[in-house]
């Protein structure tokens, strides 16, 4: 058996009924192996998902379905260092995903 | 995060989006997470997670949260509390996982934590081990995920 999170799509049911992604430009803090990311990132228009850990985002790349390349942006930057580059209105959604505390 | 980290944390993410948008917010919810065995379809092993220390993290990202709300950047529309459920076919499978995703760092516990967690999960291998059809081990996750408008 290989490990699954959130097979019962808990999460995703609760993010679907608080936010429409279709068409929207999103930002996801805190992204890891993109567990999160696969299963909201097909509605976007553009998704740019980042986390401070080289490790997740390498898993997270690898695991990138290729339907979502051009859809999926992953880069392995803090928050700090990205919004310091990012101008202002940028992104419609952002996730702060399990990464405030 | 130290809370004026977190506060600030939510100052660029409230700049960064645009005024008809939201910011989502998910963190683990003040619960004691909680470790399941099903076997056979019944559940055979159930126990709180003892290795459960962050209450002192969550408590500050929620006031980071009300900081950020009371200072006019957000409105707090909606919250739902959901359970997010990692499963596995052993006990091993289940750290060895938490240990690559960086979840529940064992390097940030106390060691008297640690001891009750392992024998905790002693406990959940032993119910494993008992004879059945089809088994797994399921970490079960309290959390919370609201909905925010830019003001």
């Amino acid at each position: 058996m290989t490990v699954r999170t959130d097979p019962e799509g808990s999460e995703k049911v609760s993010l679907l009924d608080l936010v429409d992604f279709t068409d929207a430009d999103v930002l996801e803090i805190g992204c890891g192996d993109g567990r999160l990311t696969w299963r909201y990132a097909e509605r976007a228009a553009q998704v740019t998902a980042i986390d401070a850990f080289e490790d997740a985002i390498s898993r997270a790349e690898r695991a990138l379905p290729a339907k979502l390349r051009e859809t999926v942006h992953f880069h392995n930057v803090a928050f700090e260092d990205f919004a310091a580059a990012t101008e202002s209105n940028a992104f419609d959604f952002t996730i702060l995903s399990w990464s405030l505390c | 995060m130290p809370h004026e980290g977190m506060v600030h944390a939510l100052e660029e993410t409230h700049r960064i989006l645009r005024p008809t948008g939201y910011l989502i917010e998910i963190h683990p919810a003040r619960e004691v997470p909680f470790v399941l065995v099903r076997s056979d379809g019944k559940i055979s092993f159930a126990e709180a997670d003892p290795g459960y220390d962050y209450e002192e993290d969550l408590e500050q990202a929620e006031r980071a949260v009300t900081v950020a709300v009371d200072r006019g950047m957000f409105v707090l529309e909606r919250t739902r509390r959901f359970e997010l459920r990692t499963h596995a076919s052993s006990v091993k499978e289940l750290r060895d996982h938490f240990a690559v995703t960086g979840a529940y760092d064992p390097e940030e516990k106390d060691e008297t934590l640690l001891r009750f967690r392992d024998a905790m999960y002693e406990r959940a291998q032993a119910a494993l081990d008992e004879p059945a059809v089809s088994q797994e081990l399921i970490y079960v996750e309290p959390a919370r995920m609201s909905r925010l408008t830019p003001t």
